[in-house]
């Protein structure tokens, strides 16, 4: 009967029907607010006032496989409150939402993120309260974070990511609801390692560390991401190594989170001249390392100035390089020649 | 010497000795290491290169590339550490003990002996390598008499030769960072790192253009040199790159009567816009026109000027 159904004209268009019928009822779990009626169209989309194009389109299945997918939408969006509404105010990270924090059973919130982020050196303000110059340049949640996906790990003896049969096999024993169990799982699962891979982790950063007129207005000494890239901790990243150090590896205080990083002259930086040693000497890294061994640069710039060292002895294996090359490569060329053309000739007329 | 005759004749073909099999295993070994070692170390000093996770896959991606490039590293350090043992045991045995016995062994010319050394550089070598370029530029047809072994093969046995020792030493730093930062500072490492990658590249290049391009893809040799395998290289190739060593030898052997002329024809009398050149050049083949089959290649040598 379905089939004879599927049959005969505008058959796409009723696939489409039945296939919408049979998806699982979690998938329209946080729509709630019946929002996907406009938004689950690809081209949704208006120009704003600043000229810039913005795509209103929601992927459902993206969405439902983000850390956010329980959230209902006005609980982020918390400004719109009819259809059709005005154009949406940027959504406040800090809000209070309706989620029940489990442990606390209080409602959800990433405030304490804030308190983080006041202390550490990429706030907006000094020490003593006052805003920062260029404090503009700061980062806020956005500027960092998209709407993570899950990105599970297997478990019970199996490599690949991604559910585990046996695992979730595990959780119906005592935990009834598919779609808490399909929730848990990811949401265990992907806290258990970065939500980013070091590759991310280190192009995230550099979005504003590499960016050469911030580098220059805040007095960074190093463009951080791009010598990340020249050592063999960027290298790996870039191969996508999972297991490589990256920048929050280094650079947030062991057992701390990412928002209470210090500047490296602040003595409670992991990065601080006096604690450098113990982050490259840790049980995970590098054990038995001397001291002096974090004398090694992980940021070695091709530069002068900041690291005449460095630059002398590069230009060094350039030039022998080229030295070496160039006129090897003038011998050939000539060489080649004279053998094509054996009977060519300057000097000599017939 | 009876183990490997200068002149081996097969098919009517004259064959030159060049390598002993102790050599041709070493270059085995060292080229198949070369390749290995650049196939998983390229992918990562050119991580962000669109063709390098392939490459690195091929090696078992950034969880055992790694493992794969530092065995094979070690090998060819081994390899390293054999050849220098080698050429002590070749001084020794065929420099030192042979003065010792014949009692003329003082440390002066004993000294002089170790420069005499095929892999040594010498003037000969300069005055090569200025006829080559007097050649490449057609101011003369006569290609440089080249000695047992060019200036050529002493420069592709000098840069592996540094290439390995820098690669070598600051991979096996890199690899014990640990260990060595215990005596040296941290910042070496970077050094270690720029020297590696960079004298890899040079040698890389060197290798994959000039030193194949001189024994495989030259039209002389192409599509494969075979001395490596053989360790004999043919006539023809002799009096092209070896023509000195060649007349000495044909001599040696007491073939006397059948040296042919050099490339080009260039000691021939008819080439006249060389001539005070080429009758300079005569001490050694003066016998060039003496037999029939020589005077017909020299004309046809002479009619391609």
């Amino acid at each position: 009967m379905l089939s004879n159904f599927l049959r005969g004209p505008h058959w796409s268009f009723r696939a489409l029907l039945v296939a919408f019928c049979l998806m699982p009822g979690w998938v329209l779990a946080a729509d709630m607010g019946n929002c996907l009626l406009c938004h689950k169209y690809p081209g949704l989309s208006r120009i704003d006032e600043g000229g810039n194009m913005k795509l209103m389109f929601v992927n459902e299945d993206i969405f439902n496989t983000s850390v956010h997918s329980k959230v209902k939408c006005e609980g982020c969006h918390a400004d719109i409150t009819k259809i059709p509404h005005e154009p949406a105010k940027p959504v406040d990270c800090l809000a209070v939402c309706h989620i029940i924090e489990p442990t606390s059973e209080q409602k959800f919130s990433h405030k304490s993120v804030k308190t983080f982020m006041d202390e550490s050196v990429h706030s907006k303000v000094d020490k003593e309260g006052n805003l920062k110059k260029f404090n503009e340049d700061m980062p806020t949640c956005k500027d960092c974070h998209d709407n993570p996906l899950f990105r599970p790990l297997a478990f019970v003896k199996k490599v690949r990511p991604g559910i585990a049969d046996d695992a979730m096999g595990r959780c119906r024993v005592c935990h009834e609801k598919e779609d808490f169990i399909f929730r848990f799982y990811n949401h265990i699962t992907t806290r258990l390692h970065k939500s980013r891979s070091p590759l991310n982790v280190a192009q995230a950063c550099g979005k504003c560390h590499d960016d050469k007129e911030l580098v220059k207005r805040h007095g960074l000494t190093v463009m951080a991401g791009s010598s990340y890239q020249e050592t063999f901790h960027g290298k790996a990243a870039n191969l996508l190594d999972e297991a490589i150090p990256d920048c929050l590896d280094c650079h947030v205080v062991k057992g701390k989170s990412v928002h209470q990083m210090y500047g490296n002259d602040d003595p409670r930086s992991s990065t601080h001249p006096d604690n450098r040693g113990a982050i490259c000497n840790s049980i995970d890294c590098h054990p038995g390392a001397s001291v002096q061994f974090a004398n090694y640069q992980v940021h070695p710039m091709f530069d002068m100035d900041k690291s005449p060292v460095v630059y002398w002895f590069t230009t060094f294996f350039y030039v022998l390089t080229g030295g070496t090359l160039l006129p090897l490569m003038f011998i050939l060329f000539f060489d080649l020649l004279r053998r094509l053309f054996p009977n060519a000739s300057f000097t000599r007329r017939r | 010497m009876a183990k490997y005759p200068q002149i081996k004749i097969i098919n009517n073909e004259k064959y030159f000795f060049r390598f002993d099999m102790d050599l041709r295993i070493q270059h085995i070994i060292l080229a198949a290491t070369v390749v290995i070692l650049v196939l998983s170390g390229m992918p990562l000093k050119f991580s962000d290169a669109f063709w390098s996770p392939y490459l690195y896959a091929l090696f078992g991606g950034i969880t055992m590339a790694p493992t794969v490039h530092k065995v094979t590293g070690a090998i060819m350090l081994l390899l390293f550490a054999y050849h220098i043992f080698w050429i002590f045991k070749v001084i020794y045995l065929d420099h030192y003990l042979p003065m010792k016995r014949e009692g003329t062994y003082t440390i002066g010319r004993f000294a002089m002996r170790v420069l005499k050394l095929p892999m040594v550089p010498n003037l000969k070598d300069l005055k090569d390598i200025i006829d080559l370029m007097k050649y490449l530029f057609y101011y003369t047809n006569v290609r440089p008499d080249g000695d047992e072994y060019t200036w050529k093969e002493k420069f592709d046995y000098w840069a592996p030769f540094w290439g390995m020792f820098i690669i070598g030493a600051s991979g096996l730093i890199i690899w014990n960072k640990e260990l060595f930062t215990q005596i040296i500072p941290g910042e070496f490492i970077n050094f270690c790192l720029i020297a590696h990658s960079d004298e890899a590249l040079l040698a890389g290049l060197f290798l994959f253009i000039w030193h194949w391009y001189n024994v495989h893809f030259s039209t002389s040799v192409f599509p494969m040199g075979t001395v490596f395998l053989t360790g004999y290289l043919s006539e023809e190739l002799m009096c092209e790159e070896h023509y000195e060593h060649y007349v000495k030898v044909m001599r040696e052997e007491g073939y006397e009567k059948e040296i042919l002329p050099p490339h080009g024809g260039g000691h021939a009398p008819s080439c006249s816009d060389h001539a005070p050149k080429s009758s300079q050049r005569q001490s050694s083949p003066e016998n060039v026109s003496g037999t029939e089959s020589s005077e017909q290649s020299v004309k046809e040598g002479g009619a391609a000027v």
